[in-house]
């Protein structure tokens, strides 16, 4: 094995030192003995092969794929503007398929339950009759929308669209970190780096017999096409995006383009008596379903924010009279909201009596007097997060705090201890990624995409996001992230060992 | 059918790209008279300036300060890299209704003109540079002749180049022409010939005989040349028709189309006493016809479109 700068005991000094070390990460690539796993044995022995400079030359080849293709985002600065590409790591991160077997039915099961939890929160609510979720945790969320009770959802399908952010545990069990029901994003990047992978390894991608992904758009299109068969065979679909200065606006047009839908922002849509219009060329053309990569808080003035001006006026009265369906369904972050989380695998024994296939991590809830006084007295030890936030912000990561933060942090937990989770500082597995020409290791996650209508359906391949920094643990593309392509295999090769 | 900002995107790509590509030529052409020292030089560097606009504005006489303005300078709306950023900008809104192959070239475009190295690149050889432009906008073109649907989409991004090609030939004509002496340096001519890339076609025409008349002549009126003003409004009304076919046809834009074309179609210049009042009326028209079709196709009002 060759990581070049360190071996996997090597890379941990504290145990040299003989102090109480932490579990040493899992390395997707290599075993803690050193040795290839079997199903990177044909890819690593390709790279091996290759110089520094041909290493350098297939990351060029990357960058310039995204640059051309515009998946970049804007640098303004001083006198001129500069267009950067999204951090984009060229060796891909691989899974075997009975890994993947795995991943994919406990995805759907969990999926399954939290629309059937939805359902139940706006529906009748038996799940808390049963005390199972506390009342207040759900009907005090903030991402909890009083405007969904009672109101009807086809295949009670609320979340269309999923993005669970996985990670490998130091045993190699793969865990839940975080469900994301509300916008999701990232499917573009996992199909570009995709598209650029076929390009730098075209010889180990044929090699490897990789699970093909180019049907998503397809399947997503299915999938919002189901939401409103029940009373429209041929619908009017349409993705709706805030804007050209969003974010994530490459991935709006991206699946517009793919899917053959129009890709409208609110100035392009009315509302007339209950009913959702595009404005056209040849006048007004009505709407079926409505793909949003918009905020609930933000599709309509009248029902959520009134400073809003990227949603439609009258948008959920039209929803809510059944002329036209919003995919996500508003009011489905209540499902991903970081203190629900700690329920989710009662909530999939009450609504499948099943156990969860793919476990929670340890989470203690700050609300709850006992664990709040363990959170407090560990805080090196553990990584807080507030309730509400997303994307890396509002979170402490212990280990790596100086005593101060960790000070300012315990102040703000005991003033609102209900805003506040706390899980264990997790060593995420490790894969290969070029750093300088060099391979070393860096810590990633795994966000598949699952589909649900009629049916719930994974996609078998993922966004692998990548802490590009060395040793850092946040792989959010806000902070320092980057990205890499998931080649899931079809079949072990033979003779493979797990 | 398509969304009433796309259609207007659209159009205002071929509207910017058209308007670079011809301020790469007005640019290249006044670096090359001011190599000589002569008349025309000082002549073609005023026709440039009154083109542009910029004759009572212009910071300096200096004709590579101002070449270099108008490429690169993304203060002034209307330089190339300006041209060229908009254009983008209006084709990364409408990403999914171009295919990748045209929105690869733009982008590509957009990514030279606004690099750091593009100063570098300008002063090392303006000429060679300006060429290379107008070579990637050719290229735009051609990708997206190639590979798109030449249904409404398609209309919209034509009638954007055919109608600013319209204006902007117009607009140099205006200046050469509409004055009460023309410009009559041969020097001069040549120079305006190559500006509307034009001095080929013009040469097989006419021969070598370079005369203001025929220029105009050639430039305003001939039935084949994609750049003379008849042949840029010929092809507004067949665009026009391509875009309005899905909209059941459009009364207001089409009539003025017709009736523009009819115009330059059945003009004899040898009967013409005031070139410059049917170029400044010709160039009103445009004016009206591009207001009549944004209020047809895009800014219309919403109480005449309600479903009863």
């Amino acid at each position: 094995m060759e990581y070049g700068v360190a071996t996997a005991q090597e890379r941990n000094p504290l145990e040299a030192e003989g102090a109480p070390a932490p579990e040493p990460p899992y390395d997707e690539m290599l075993t803690a003995h050193g040795q290839v796993r079997g199903h990177y044995a044909a890819f690593h022995q390709r790279i091996a092969a290759l110089s520094q400079a041909e290493m350098s030359e297939r990351q060029r080849t990357l960058e310039r794929f995204f640059l051309l293709q515009g998946i970049t985002f804007t640098v303004y600065g001083g006198e001129s503007s500069t267009e950067r590409i999204i951090p984009t790591d060229v060796l891909p991160r691989i899974i075997p398929a009975a890994e993947w077997a795995r991943i994919e039915t406990g995805l759907i099961q969990r999926l399954r339950a939290l629309n059937m939890f939805l359902a139940d929160i706006y529906g009748p609510q038996q799940i808390l009759m049963d005390g199972i979720v506390p009342r207040e945790l759900v009907l005090g969320a903030p991402s909890y929308r009083r405007e969904m009770q009672n109101l009807y959802v086809p295949h009670q399908a609320y979340a269309n669209v999923c993005g669970s952010d996985l990670i490998r545990q130091p045993d190699g069990e793969f865990a839940v970190l975080e469900d994301n029901l509300r916008v999701p994003s990232g499917v573009s990047y996992m199909l570009a780096n995709r598209e650029a992978s076929r390009r730098t390894f075209p010889g180990s991608f044929r090699e490897a017999r990789v699970r093909a992904i180019d049907r998503y758009p397809d399947l997503l299109l299915s999938t919002l096409k189901s939401m409103a068969a029940e009373w429209r065979p041929n619908p009017q679909i349409v993705v709706l995006t805030p804007g050209v200065y969003n974010s994530a606006y490459y991935e709006h047009a991206y699946l517009a383009r793919l899917m053959g839908c129009p890709l409208v922002e609110g100035r392009d849509l009315v509302v007339h008596d209950n009913m959702v219009y595009m404005r056209t060329t040849t006048g007004l053309r009505r709407i079926d379903v409505i793909y949003r990569r918009v905020d609930d808080d933000f599709i309509d003035p009248l029902t959520f924010r009134r400073d809003s001006g990227l949603g439609s006026a009258g948008l959920f009265n039209a929803y809510r009279a059944g002329n036209v369906v919003i995919c996500n369904a508003p009011g489905t972050g209540v499902a991903d909201d970081k203190a629900i989380y700690a329920y989710v695998p009662e909530i999939i024994r009450y609504y499948l009596g099943e156990d969860a296939i793919l476990p929670n991590v340890e989470t203690f809830l700050c609300r709850e007097a006992s664990h709040l006084s363990h959170v407090l007295a560990n805080l090196d030890k553990l990584v807080v997060k507030a309730v509400g936030a997303s994307g890396g912000y509002g979170m402490l990561v212990g280990p790596h705090a100086t005593q101060k933060e960790r000070e300012a942090f315990a102040e703000a937990v005991k003033a609102d201890p209900a805003n506040y989770i706390a899980q264990p500082t997790i060593q995420l597995s490790t894969a290969p990624c070029l750093v300088d020409g060099a391979i070393e290791p860096r810590h990633v996650d795994l966000r598949p995409f699952i589909l649900s209508g009629e049916k719930i359906v994974v996609t078998p391949g993922a966004l692998t996001r990548v802490a590009l920094r060395k040793g850092s643990l946040v792989v959010n593309s806000s902070q320092g992230g980057g990205s890499k392509d998931t080649w899931v295999l079809e079949d072990e090769p033979a003779g493979a060992q797990p | 059918m398509m969304l009433a900002r796309v259609a207007d995107s659209l159009y205002w790509i071929g509207r910017y790209v058209e308007r670079a590509e011809h301020m790469c030529r007005l640019s290249d052409v006044m670096l090359n008279a001011s190599l000589d020292r002569n008349e025309a030089a000082g002549q073609v560097t005023r026709v440039v300036l009154a083109a542009v606009g910029d004759d009572e504005t212009a910071r300096s006489d200096d004709p590579y300060q101002l070449a270099l303005a108008l490429a690169l300078d993304r203060d002034d709306p209307g330089s190339i890299a300006s041209s060229i950023a908009l254009a983008r900008e209006n084709a990364r809104q409408v990403r999914d209704q171009i295919t990748t192959e045209t929105w690869e070239r733009l982008n590509l475009i957009y990514l030279r003109m606004t690099a750091a190295e593009a100063a570098n690149g300008f002063d090392e050889g303006a000429g060679a540079f300006l060429h290379d432009v107008i070579a990637d906008l050719h290229l735009f073109k051609g990708a997206a002749d190639a590979t798109m649907s030449h249904g409404e989409g398609w209309g919209f991004l034509m009638l954007g180049v055919y109608l600013e090609r319209a204006q902007l030939i117009g607009r140099l004509l205006q200046v050469c022409f509409g004055a009460r002496r023309p410009l009559d340096d041969h020097m001069a001519l040549m120079g305006v010939l190559r500006m509307s890339c034009a001095l080929e076609p013009y040469l097989r025409r006419f021969t070598a005989d370079v005369q203001p008349d025929k220029v105009l002549d050639f430039l305003l009126l001939d039935e084949e040349f994609p750049r003379s003003m008849r042949f840029c409004t010929a092809r507004i009304e067949e665009y026009l028709r391509t875009a309005a076919h899905h909209a059941g046809g459009a009364a207001g834009p089409e009539r003025l189309a017709g009736r523009l074309r009819a115009r330059l179609q059945y003009a004899d210049l040898a009967e013409l006493h005031d070139a410059g009042g049917l170029i400044t009326t010709v160039l009103d028209e445009c004016a009206d016809l591009h207001q009549s079709i944004y209020d047809t196709f895009v800014a219309y009002s919403l109480e005449m479109r309600l479903p009863a």
